[in-house]
């Protein structure tokens, strides 16, 4: 039944992205509550002898009631992380085969992202960027900072091409604490150039993760006759293409540039996710989020 | 080579349609937005390239399939030098027609001399064989090169009362031809009688290997004959008996003939008619004095002419009392009685004498003493009576069961196990009446032109029809008269009443015949015809009694079946004109057989149609022993079909390599 509502398709049929967010992440937590490592949880984890110089705030005062001794409670994940969300809105975002196209996946992943950002009082950010930065969301944890952020989302549109170099160089500004970078764009560039752009900001002590977001006409194009393709970020630029060439040359090209990308981030210590725009949004964070909080 | 049908080249115009096919499918792109086509780069002409190259070939295999089609309808063919024929070994077929027609002033015995004649002038040691035909054919002989022997079979040839088929003798010359594989001249010895031809000229036909050389004998006569004689094959009443006598003249002037009745050999009644020019007249006999049991009938004319088989006509009459049925009626219930006697009377001969009865009356009454027993509207009857009458039908017997108002009340038809489903009653609202919407006229109880439409029925009791056979049907489409067969017996349920009541039925002229043949069908009265045609043939044995020996005597009291025969045979042919007798253990039978009638008109066949017969073979057109040449017309279409078949199934194979590629993208 919840599946049915994660379906990027049902999404798109949901006016505001509040309530996709909430949609999602509802659903998608309520589908892990049992589980006992969960990512930005506030769950209990232990009790700490209270030592002079701790928060005061945090002592238990039901168990100093009965036992006449201050135990502070511990929290997994309590120390609040800084998220910070990338979004590509160049003009190759927009393309979609299907109801969805690219951008608006990326909007409901990024959403999503804040929204459970928020549950976890964590302060999140937002950077919109096509060949320039276009919106800036700084971080925070104010009150209305979500919907601050979901405004942002909203209003993104796609834009012109491409160019991870001139905004990288901006976002090193932006950048005041460690915490979580999340990058949301189809990474249409060469793999060695993106990873020499984005990697400066893992030695700030940053986590950066790449999300891939690709159309599946994108991975496995199907045409039935020739077709003229444009580039929707060069509109000058064309080139007729047979079904034979999409089906066996640029499909391998595209698996190796995957790839490449992969194995160029890992090495790099970035973590690379491929998000498929057919597949359910929940899909894609879970497996995010699981395999994440498998690496700590 | 040439075309039969050169107009249809114009479909070569349809060779366009793949070319503008093709030119309308070729490289058509359709601008399309794309993310980034950073990696779409090369290869790509090479790959459209490959693509064209495909689509030429399967141009051309289009292009050829509707140029080859077009071919094919404009029918080429090529003419080639005929197989010649060397008709030096040629077996000549000597066919001597012995219908009836030939026992006109001694045809036959010219056919016969001519015959010999023509055997006698053979050379050394050409084969030939002796056949006779009638209806049938007849070999006479072998076929061989001994002139003696072949003129032995001419000579013992014997006159028959079939009639002429050409058609048989064209047949058996094609079988002959066959089975030698030689040439056959087919020498035709007949008075060429114009009734013989077939009636499609293509059964006439010869093969190229078969010559024939008519030999016409005789000429055109006059000629008188009964040409048709109705009687009644049973008589009850020798007062109520009718004989209606038809006499034909062929290519005669108006004259006046004696028309005598004679029974037993005794005749008993002449009259004298006017038969007109070339024309036909008829003489009524309006009583036959037969002693009981079978009786022999004859017509005879004083023809006067060459031809005296067609003379008379032989029929047989079978003398017997009344049978007695049973008729149930509930007690002051008359007027079902009055109507249903009335109207087998009215039939003419009362096959059946109708003892009534009511059901309390009939408890003792035994039912196996009648040949069939009437349930008017009876209602439910005493157990005892319907398990007596139940026991009747199983054994044989038969049950007539009309239901009316008595019926509503009970669930099953009386006797037999069908359901009672209501009663139907005309209102004032909606129709007053129902009618017969269907009758099955192929039902011996019903008269073939029957019209039952315009019967109205006022009330009907409806009754499934289970497993019977629907006779008729109301217009509501629920049955209003069934058959079942129970047991060896029969039951007819007739879903309203006798009684002028429930219905108008007795008024209208179809209740007379509907009455008397649903009667002689439960009586299981034979009504066959009082004589039939020579060549027909007669079933030796019943379902009841299949092993029992038959005995059948020919017009001559001579025995026609052997002992084994008599014991196996299952039927019998009737070759000859006469009076057969059929001796069966249920007992004797007497057969009338008369000469088939067609053989009465002598007008002979028009050399026209005598000459295109001939030309039905290729083989006629030159002397015997010469070598034929000739040209043939070789058509090509059926070559051309099978190129474009091989054609189509490369198309298809190559089209489905194109669509390969869709299956995925749709």
């Amino acid at each position: 039944m919840l599946q049915r509502f994660l379906d990027p398709d049902t999404l798109a049929s949901i006016t505001g992205l509040d309530l996709v967010a909430k949609t999602v992440v509802d659903g998608f937590v309520a589908g892990l509550h049992r589980s006992p490592d969960f990512g930005f949880s506030q769950e209990f984890a232990e009790y700490r002898a209270y030592t002079p110089g701790d928060d005061l705030r945090h002592v238990d005062w039901n168990v100093f009631a009965r036992t006449d001794r201050c135990y502070l409670k511990r929290y997994r994940g309590e120390t609040n992380t800084q998220l910070l969300i990338l979004l590509d809105t160049s003009a190759s975002m927009g393309y979609g085969s299907q109801e969805v196209h690219k951008l608006d996946y990326s909007r409901f992943v990024a959403a999503s992202l804040c929204y459970l950002a928020n549950l976890q009082r964590d302060a999140a950010g937002l950077i919109v960027f096509d060949e320039d930065v276009v919106n800036y969301v700084a971080p925070s944890t104010r009150q209305g900072q979500l919907f601050r952020l979901l405004h942002a989302i909203e209003k993104a549109e796609p834009g012109t091409r491409t160019d991870f170099s001139k905004p990288f160089a901006h976002f090193q500004n932006y950048l005041h604490r460690r915490g979580l970078v999340i990058v949301l764009s189809d990474f249409y560039a060469p793999p060695e150039e993106i990873i020499n752009t984005v990697e400066p900001l893992r030695h700030r002590g940053n986590e950066v993760v790449l999300f891939h977001v690709l159309d599946p006409q994108e991975i496995e194009p199907k045409f039935r006759d020739p077709v003229l393709l444009v580039d929707m970020e060069d509109a000058t630029r064309s080139l007729e293409v047979s079904p034979e060439y999409a089906r066996h040359e640029y499909r391998s090209k595209i698996a190796s540039h995957i790839q490449n990308l992969n194995d160029a981030a890992r090495s790099a210590g970035l973590d690379y996710f491929l998000m498929n725009t057919s597949r359910p949004l929940d899909e894609g964070l879970r497996e995010y989020l699981s395999i994440r909080q498998g690496r700590m | 080579m040439g075309f039969l049908a050169p107009w249809f080249l114009g479909g070569l115009v349809a060779v366009g349609l793949p070319v503008w096919l093709h030119l309308l499918k070729k490289h058509r792109s359709t601008p399309q937005p794309f993310s980034s086509l950073m990696f779409f780069e090369q290869h790509l002409q090479s790959s459209i390239k490959h693509k064209r190259l495909r689509y030429l070939l399967l141009f051309a295999l289009r292009t050829a399939i509707v140029a080859l089609l077009a071919l094919a309808f404009a029918a080429p063919f090529i003419r080639r030098t005929g197989v010649p024929i060397n008709r030096s070994g040629a077996v000549a077929l000597v066919a001597i027609d012995n219908s009836l027609s030939m026992r006109d002033d001694g045809r036959l015995d010219e056919a016969k001399r001519e015959a010999k004649a023509f055997v006698g002038g053979l050379s050394l040691g050409q084969k030939a064989e002796v056949m006779a035909f009638g209806t049938r054919m007849q070999a006479m002989s072998e076929v061989t090169d001994d002139h003696a022997a072949l003129s032995a079979a001419i000579d013992a040839i014997e006159p028959s009362d079939a009639g002429t088929s050409f058609a048989e003798l064209a047949r058996a010359a094609r079988s002959v031809a066959r089975s030698l594989n030689l040439p056959i001249n087919v020498e035709l010895f007949s008075d060429m009688q114009q009734t013989g031809m077939p009636g499609n000229f293509n059964d006439l036909r010869l093969n190229e290997s078969i010559r024939l050389s008519p030999h016409r004998v005789g000429s055109k006569q006059p000629n008188f004959a009964v040409e048709n004689v109705i009687a009644p094959r049973r008589v009850y009443d020798n007062k109520k008996s009718r004989v209606l006598v038809t006499v034909a003249g062929y290519g005669t002037g108006k004259a006046e003939r004696t028309v005598s009745l004679a029974l037993n050999g005794r005749v008993t009644e002449t009259k004298t008619v006017a038969v007109p020019e070339n024309g036909r007249a008829t003489v009524e006999f309006l009583s036959m004095d037969v002693p009981h049991g079978q009786n022999k009938g004859e017509i005879r004319i004083d023809s006067a002419d060459n031809l005296p088989n067609d003379d008379h006509f032989y029929f047989s009459v079978e003398r017997a009392d009344p049978r007695r049925a049973l008729f149930l009626h509930e007690a002051g219930s008359t007027r079902d009685l009055l109507y249903f006697n009335a109207a087998l009377e009215a039939a003419g001969q009362s096959a059946f004498q109708i003892d009534a009865a009511v059901p309390e009356q009939a408890a003792n009454v035994a039912p196996s003493h009648y040949a069939f027993v009437v349930l008017s509207d009876v209602g439910a009857l005493p157990a005892g009576l319907e398990r007596e009458l139940k026991n009747y039908v199983s054994a044989g017997g038969s049950v007539f069961v009309a239901l009316g108002h008595n019926s509503a009340g009970v669930s099953q038809v009386p006797v037999s196990a069908g359901r009672i489903e209501g009663a139907h009653y005309a209102g004032r609202e909606g129709a007053r009446f129902q009618t017969a919407d269907w009758v099955d006229i192929s039902h011996p109880a019903i008269l073939a032109d029957a019209h039952w439409d315009d019967v109205k029925f006022y009330q009907t009791i409806g009754i499934a029809a289970g497993g019977a056979r629907v006779v008729a049907k109301l217009s509501d489409g629920s049955p209003l008269l069934l058959d079942q067969q129970v047991g060896d017996g029969r039951i007819l349920v007739f879903a309203s009443t006798f009684d002028n009541v429930a219905n108008d039925f007795p008024l209208h002229p179809t209740f007379v015949p509907f009455i008397e043949r649903a009667s002689r069908y439960l009586g299981r009265l034979d009504s066959g015809p009082p004589s039939v045609s020579v060549g027909a043939y007669a079933e030796l044995r019943d379902a009841l009694q299949p092993g029992a020996a038959v005995e059948v005597l020919d017009p001559h009291g001579a025995r026609a079946l052997s002992l084994e025969q008599g014991a196996k045979a299952q039927n019998i042919q009737f070759t000859e004109a006469g009076f057969y007798e059929i001796h069966r253990p249920s007992g004797p039978e007497t057969v009338a057989v008369n000469a088939d009638r067609r053989e009465s008109d002598l007008t002979p066949t028009s050399d026209e149609t005598v000459a295109l017969w001939r030309n039905t073979s290729q083989g006629s057109a030159t002397a015997a022993g010469t070598t034929e040449t000739g040209e043939r017309t070789v058509p090509l279409w059926w070559y051309i079909m099978v190129a474009v078949l091989i054609l189509a199934v490369a198309e298809s194979l190559l089209g489905n390599k194109h669509l390969s590629v869709d299956k995925e993208a749709a």
